[in-house]
């Protein structure tokens, strides 16, 4: 049996307002392996962005914990996890504007701290390989179609050499054409490069194109079908 | 480097935005620079002008303190009449040439007022005569002030009064010789070379008859007032023509004092190079002799608040400004700053998602406004030159405007504490600065420089807290 790569153990998040709770998710446990894809669906409001927020560390469970490699995001801490493990592509707000393509994805890596590969060179070998043509690498990515900036992100994604890649309705905004170009890049990062893929997604298309397929149901994760 | 890199591609790929925090910048810059310029200009110049007039130490006597001491009876047979002065309160000049001869004293300048009775042949100019009834005894005298240089003369020197025949009274005049108004010698039919007859100007103590020999003066100089014949009747010491300027000799006679050494002086005046030698003058007059209770020596620096206080008051005025401008600034800013903070809270998202440092990301914003200001103030320095020597010339101008308004306003005062207009001034006129040398130094940027980056760093680190307490699930999710 494979490691997990990634394990959401008892997470529970819940919000205050004013003297208002709300319990989004109760207990969610599940285990993600590394070289697979992962669809996580359910209606809105359902809580999957939330989940999403809490396995990449871009917010902390009430209670339950999220284990990289067996090991506390906590503990670990939520910017190291973001900055060396974890990366997330976004429907929107994907990008830096006011950089080129180049630049966003230079600019990861020495966030991140790549090192070893001349950084310029590495951001061409992926935009390269996401199919963004030479001339559209050093336009400002405010100037790039949907579609190029989702390209863009997925290339400062894997810039940054992360186990774990999670997108949050990554086609949400794309024709469809691009959408299955997208999809297509996320099999490819699991199945050739190893990497764990956890997409939220309402599209059923999205949602068949993963290896497994998660329900989030009342607050629990369960595998679908 | 990173950050820096990231500031550099976002100024450059904002134009717009970077050019307006430039501007901002760059108006405060060039404001609170234009501040210390003229705050610098107006002390260097405040310098000058100390340097310049120096400090004038005044001896005079200090009536309160010799009636209260109770030397002006008992002891001395000319001055044993109660509540009067008597000699123990005179101003020997052979005191004061030994007090000018101190080290500290670059100039020593005194003067003589007294008064003189009219004779048969030379009489008062009365255009006017009293009114019947009205009791004029113990006015119906010349006032003449005794001097060393009639050109040193307040009214001369500003034009009120000229010189129309003759010379004046200079340090080598005699002191039988006098200048008298224009009026005054045609009244008379007075001529140069003229001789006039004067009486001694002092009431004899009661019981005693009063002086009654006459002095012969030469009259040197025939001068013109600018102060015509009001129409009415005018007490004659009072009226302009009936003013005679003598030596302080000639009005020590006049006074029925000695003369030379033993001449009475109404008060002098010591020019120091610093108010500092005040203190160094007093042992020295008090080696002299001088008795200090009696004849203090008071420093007047009317002349340097004259001559700086217009620059005084413009300097403070920069003064308040600089503050005002870097107050109003470092709030304009950091407004500006948090509203692009929050204009920007998707790209500080996504540099979070990317595991960014929150401090690296207030640093960024920090080399962004840092290098603006920079810019900002390199234009400032080149340009408030022009702006602060624009500025000054015009709020000076209005302050010296007011100096003089207010001065002329004081000259028309009576003084409350020479009623009888005997005693005078005899220290020259001097006219407010009204100019000032703006130079850019290196202090100058300096300061500007820790001003505007103090500015820059306050306006961001203020709004940029805010930065630090962001989630970056709050900005870059909705939030089911």
């Amino acid at each position: 049996m494979t490691t997990p790569v990634l394990e959401l153990t008892g997470l529970s998040r819940t919000y205050h307002a004013g003297n208002r709770r709300r319990t989004v998710l109760a207990g969610v446990s599940y285990a993600f392996e590394a070289g697979r894809m992962y669809a996580i669906v359910g209606p809105s409001g359902s809580g999957k962005t939330t989940l999403l927020s809490l396995a990449s560390g871009l917010d902390s469970p009430t209670s339950g914990s999220v284990r990289f490699r067996g090991r506390d995001i906590a503990e670990l801490g939520l910017g190291t996890y973001r900055n060396r493990h974890a990366a997330t592509v976004f429907q929107s707000l994907n990008l830096l504007t006011y950089m080129t393509a180049v630049q966003n994805v230079t600019s990861a890596m020495e966030i991140t701290g790549v090192k070893g590969v001349p950084r310029k060179r590495r951001a061409h070998e992926l935009l390269d390989l996401l199919g963004i043509e030479p001339v559209d690498r050093t336009r400002r990515t405010l100037k790039l179609s949907g579609g190029q900036q989702q390209r863009v992100a997925i290339a400062r994604a894997l810039a940054c050499e992360v186990d774990v890649l999670f997108a949050d309705e990554p086609t949400g905004s794309l024709d469809h054409e691009t959408a299955d170009d997208i999809v297509r890049i996320f099999r490819r990062l699991a199945h050739d490069d190893g990497k764990c893929v956890i997409v939220v997604t309402h599209s059923k298309e999205v949602a068949h194109a993963c290896d497994e397929v998660l329900h989030l149901k009342r607050g629990t994760l369960v595998p679908h079908g | 480097m990173n950050l820096c890199k990231r500031a550099w591609w976002r100024l450059t790929g904002h134009p717009g935005k970077t050019l307006m925090l430039i501007g901002l910048f760059f108006v405060i810059c060039t404001l609170v620079l234009s501040g210390f310029l003229i705050q610098s200009a107006a002390a260097r110049a405040a310098e000058h002008a100390k340097k310049s007039v120096g400090a004038v130490a005044t001896m005079q006597l200090d009536v309160n303190a010799l009636l209260s001491s109770g030397k002006n009876n008992g002891t001395d047979p000319a001055g044993a009449r109660g509540g009067t002065i008597g000699s123990r309160g005179d101003l020997h000049r052979s005191l004061v040439d030994r007090i000018c001869a101190s080290s500290v004293v670059s100039q020593c300048n005194y003067t003589t007022d007294s008064g003189a009775f009219p004779t048969k042949s030379t009489k008062l100019y009365q255009p006017v005569p009293p009114p019947r009834g009205q009791d004029s005894l113990g006015t119906d005298l010349f006032k003449v002030d005794g001097i060393r240089d009639l050109n040193a003369v307040g009214a001369f020197r500003n034009g009120d009064s000229t010189l129309v025949s003759g010379r004046g009274i200079g340090p080598d005049s005699k002191s039988d010789e006098i200048v008298v108004e224009e009026r005054l010698a045609k009244e008379n039919g007075l001529k140069v070379g003229d001789t006039a007859k004067l009486r001694v100007g002092e009431l004899p103590p009661p019981g005693q008859k009063a002086d009654e020999r006459e002095h012969e003066f030469k009259v040197i100089g025939i001068y013109r007032s600018d102060v015509a014949d009001t129409g009415s009747y005018v007490p004659a010491m009072a009226d302009p023509a009936n003013q005679l300027y003598a030596t302080p000799d000639g009005a020590s006679v006049l006074l029925g004092k000695g003369t030379g050494q033993d001449g009475v002086l109404k008060q002098a005046t010591f020019t120091l190079d610093a108010p500092e030698d005040l203190e160094r003058l007093k042992k020295d007059a008090a080696a002299a002799g001088a008795d200090l209770d009696l004849f203090p020596l008071s420093i007047n620096d009317k002349q340097y608040r004259t001559l700086v206080g217009p620059i005084t008051r413009t300097a403070d005025f920069a003064g308040v400004t600089v503050w005002l401008v870097a107050i109003g600034g470092t709030v304009i800013l950091a407004l500006v700053v948090a509203s692009a903070l929050r204009e920007r809270r998707g790209e500080l998202g996504i540099l979070l998602s990317l595991g960014e440092k929150k401090p690296r990301l207030l640093g960024q914003h920090l080399v962004e406004v840092v290098a603006c200001a920079v810019l900002a103030i390199g234009l400032a320095g080149a340009c408030s030159q022009f702006l602060s020597r624009a500025l000054g010339d015009r709020l000076l101008a209005s302050e010296v405007s007011a100096a003089n308004e207010a001065a002329a306003n004081e000259a028309n005062q009576p003084d409350p504490s020479d009623p009888t207009g005997l005693a005078k001034k005899d220290r020259p006129e001097v006219e407010p600065l009204s100019s000032m040398e703006i130079r850019l130094g290196p202090a100058d940027i300096a300061k500007v420089g820790a001003t505007g980056l103090g500015i820059a760093a306050l306006a961001t680190c203020i709004p940029g807290a805010r930065v630090l307490r962001l989630n970056p699930r709050d900005i870059l999710t909705k939030g089911d």
